[in-house]
């Protein structure tokens, strides 16, 4: 079937007609076309009717025929259509990010066409947003909630387990501050009552493996409270648990972790870590004020730079620091004894989804032989099963708000806009392979990547 | 060597070129290999020589001053030992008339096999019976000191030419079949700013639609200026920071990267983050593509266990004075290159056709001189 080139001449009503036929068929190129343009010229009328024409016949043959081929057709029409459109018009439709589903479709569905290219490789990201500013709070959100969501926006609070921590704490007050309304009990209506707070907090940033796990945790405990208890002791209760939660899977967690994760470093070591990872700095500091020796490397990368944190830190204290970009680390890793790394989260087939570029850092020990540790506490447990990093991923925001240029540049000479033929991208997580890593120290042991998902079964636990 | 004006101002243009290399004035391969072949064709049209190892013998001593000036510039002295190579090939053909190789004969013979068996030895002409033979070319000529080189210098300067020649349109050779090693909605990633590379996408671009990704290498961020170039050529360009880099692997088809010297076993030095790129490919199976000109085949190898062979740039660009009190804590690496093992690449892009790693001592063998390895 090819792009037939009879002119079907119809009388004016089959152009209303035409626009009603896209909308029902499966062309979605035809709907963005009367999006982008509204039909003017003869010859976009005649393209229309001879797409409305394939279309019928395509309608006619077997729904078995192959999507792809069967597009061109239209497709080409589309495309040559939409070139009449300023090129920007296509690629602004194409990036438009936060998931505006019918131009993203469009653009997919064009993929053969070449005025789209310009954004072809854009796509793969563009079904996170990225992160916008929290807009006017619709409904109820506490303050404390608010001013938690542009910290989070501005990633002054940055870290798995420190946005659990403050989210954790911030709904601690609004549990406080929460009155029962009359005819509610508790366990029924607070539920609904942090439901827009939480909204609130995941249009500030995608919400984290870790933040996920505790206020599903919270939710739990919240509707099994028990009916009878006054309003304030409810409260006080779910408090205390929330508390004891903070105490139990994070707190003494890594100081469990930092012991056993300690036992891993000898004297005359070289540790190297990417990034800053809390539990991390705990290993280091704790093994440090024991009284072991040793040097760690600390490795960084754009777009958050994190590390010079961890190494202020670290040489406070007065351990021998070197510091290092991630592309130099084939130089120094010959001389690296362990690897210590943190995650976000832990999936089921022991995958790490961490820090951007730390698959880098473990893909290149492994090849040196060296051990790989992965620091993680056992609430970072995910049940998912992650394959790759694009599934579920974070783009930092466009330009430079971590500072993470060297000043030996200037910044009109880097690129930190986005241009005609030009986007910027920088994702914020990445997934490292099982194979890439040779332990896991949780607070309950030191476990190989494939056993992870046995672990809540081996505790007795039904959910993490 | 002899004290008239002539050397004076040849030794003169030998140690500005040093001292130029020395304090990197001058840096990059191709530029450095055009400011010697400069330097080589200045001294060469006006010193005095008598037979071909006199001039063999200057040319390698001013190799040697400027390999010595800047020994991480390798293309320094690939570029002198080309013009040796170009020399001696030269003399040969106007001494002998016809072409000095051993002619394959077609007797059959044992002895032939067992020969080929053994490492190929250049030929070295004997030149103590063949002063009848030299045909136009006096050497030694006692009173005419000067008929040897007069006679020799034109098709030296000729030869010479050759290389700049070469050297002048490396991109254009290594850009002419780029459109057949790209096919449409690609997606190639490459690292840093090679404007090797750059010229090879730009030819490619007008034939086929693809996109590039460009990683940021820190600390130079030469990735910046990659893929500003692109994308005003009209390539969609994506800038992503070093980290990404595994992330988005197992999207990319081709990983495209330049070098700064190909050494003889196949392996090359690059950019730093060629090896993160090269290695991430391999653990995806990506092909990996290197795009160099000729003059950068090195006929050394083992360069890359010494310490400084990465060279070491400016520790600020990646922990800066505005750290104030961490500068004196912390130790800071910088290196600038990276060493590629031969495994992660699988193919050369060079000005004189496509060659695999496990090939690039065949190329150095017919580009060099077996003496001149060690200028």
């Amino acid at each position: 079937m090819s792009a037939t080139t009879t002119i079907i001449m119809t009388a004016p009503p089959s152009k209303s007609t035409i626009k009603l036929v896209p909308a029902q068929s499966h062309g979605e190129a035809s709907s963005s076309q009367a999006q982008n343009q509204p039909p003017k010229s003869q010859k976009q009328m005649t393209k229309a009717e001879r797409r409305e024409q394939q279309e019928r016949q395509r309608a006619a043959k077997a729904a078995t025929k192959v999507a792809g081929p069967q597009l061109s057709g239209p497709n080409q029409n589309a495309a040559q259509a939409k070139k009449g459109a300023p090129p920007a018009a296509s690629t602004s439709a194409s990036v438009k990010k936060g998931g505006k589903g019918p131009d993203g479709k469009p653009t997919k569905e064009t993929k053969e066409t070449t005025s789209d290219d310009s954004a072809r490789g854009l796509r793969i990201f563009s079904h996170f947003g990225l992160p916008k500013p929290p807009g006017p709070s619709k409904g109820d959100i506490h303050p404390a909630i608010i001013r938690l969501g542009l910290q989070f926006s501005e990633f002054k609070i940055a870290g798995a387990n420190a946005r659990c921590i403050a989210t954790l704490t911030a709904f601690k007050t609004v549990i406080q501050d929460y009155v029962t309304p009359p005819n509610n009990t508790l366990s029924r209506h607070l539920l609904t009552h942090l439901s827009p707070q939480i909204t609130h907090l995941v249009s500030a940033r995608p919400m984290s493996v870790t933040m996920g796990n505790a206020i599903r945790e919270l939710k739990l405990e919240i509707s099994g409270s028990d009916i009878d208890l006054p309003e304030q002791d409810a409260k006080n209760l779910l408090c205390q648990k929330i508390d004891d939660y903070i105490s139990e899977r994070i707190i003494i967690a890594d100081q469990v972790i930092q012991e056993t994760a300690g036992t891993k470093i000898k004297d005359g070591d070289v540790i190297l870590t990417y990034a800053r990872s809390s539990v991390v700095e705990q290993v280091l500091v704790g093994a440090w004020d024991d009284g072991k020796q040793f040097s760690v490397l600390v490795v960084d990368s754009r777009p958050m730079l994190e590390g010079k944190k961890l190494l202020s830190v670290l040489s406070a204290m007065g351990i021998p620091c070197t510091y290092l970009l991630l592309p130099s680390i084939g130089s120094v890793i010959t001389e690296v004894s362990t690897v210590l790394v943190g995650a976000h989260s832990l999936h089921s087939n022991g995958a790490v989804f961490s820090r951007a570029g730390t698959a880098l850092v473990a893909m290149m020990a492994k090849q040196h032989s060296v051990p790989v540790v992965v620091c993680c506490e056992t609430y970072k447990f995910a049940e998912t099963i992650q394959l790759d990093s694009f599934t579920k991923n974070e783009l930092a925001p466009a330009g430079d708000i971590f500072s993470s240029f060297p000043l030996t540049r200037s910044k009109d000479t880097l690129t930190l806009n986005k241009q005609p033929n030009l986007e910027i991208l920088n994702p914020l997580y990445d997934l490292t392979p099982p194979s890439s890593i040779t332990a896991v120290v949780t607070e309950v042991g030191v476990i190989p990547p494939s056993s992870i998902s046995s672990i809540p079964l081996a505790l007795g636990r039904t959910t993490l | 060597m002899a004290t008239d004006p002539s050397s004076v101002a040849n030794q003169r243009v030998v140690e500005t070129l040093a001292s130029r290399l020395r304090r990197r004035q001058v840096v990059g391969s191709r530029e450095t290999a055009l400011e010697t072949v400069l330097v080589l064709r200045q001294v060469i049209s006006k010193v005095r020589f008598s037979n071909i190892d006199q001039l063999v013998e200057i040319i390698r001593s001013i190799g040697r001053k400027l390999v010595e000036a800047q020994p991480k510039e390798h293309t320094v002295g690939n570029t002198v030992r080309k013009v040796l190579h170009h020399i001696r090939e030269e003399y040969h053909t106007a001494s002998q008339g016809t072409a000095v190789v051993s002619t394959s004969k077609d007797t059959l013979s044992i002895a032939k096999f067992v020969l080929q068996g053994q490492p190929r030895q250049q030929n070295v002409p004997q030149k103590t019976t063949l002063n009848e033979s030299h045909g136009m070319l006096k050497e030694n000529d006692a009173d005419d000191p000067d008929a040897f080189a007069r006679t020799l210098k034109p098709v030296l300067m000729e030869a010479i030419q050759d290389v700049l020649d070469e050297l002048e349109t490396v991109y254009d050779n290594i850009s002419k079949n780029a459109k057949d090693h790209i096919h449409s909605d690609e997606i190639i990633l490459t690292i840093g700013k090679s404007s090797t590379v750059e010229a090879f996408l730009k030819a490619a671009a007008p034939y086929r639609k693809y996109t590039v990704i460009v990683a940021d290498t820190a600390p130079s961020y030469s990735g910046h200026d990659m893929a500003q170039s692109l994308s005003s050529a009209g390539i969609s360009t994506v800038l992503v920071p070093d980290s990404s880099i595994y992330a988005l692997m197992s999207r990319i088809n081709k990983v495209m990267l330049g070098a700064h010297a190909i050494l003889a076993n196949g392996g090359m030095f690059a950019i730093t983050g060629s090896l993160l790129a090269a290695t991430a490919a391999r653990a995806h199976s990506t092909p990996v593509v290197v795009c160099a000109g000729q003059f950068k085949l090195t006929p050394q190898w083992n360069l890359y266990h010494e310490y400084g062979a990465l060279d070491f740039a400016d520790p600020s660009s990646v922990l800066g004075f505005e750290e104030g009190n961490l500068v004196d804590k912390v130790d800071v690496v910088n290196p600038f290159y990276d060493y590629v093992r031969p495994e992660l690449i699988d193919a050369f892009i060079t000005n004189d056709g496509d060659h695999p790693p496990s090939s690039v001592y065949r190329l150095i063998k017919e580009a060099y001189d077996d003496e001149d390895y060690e200028l």
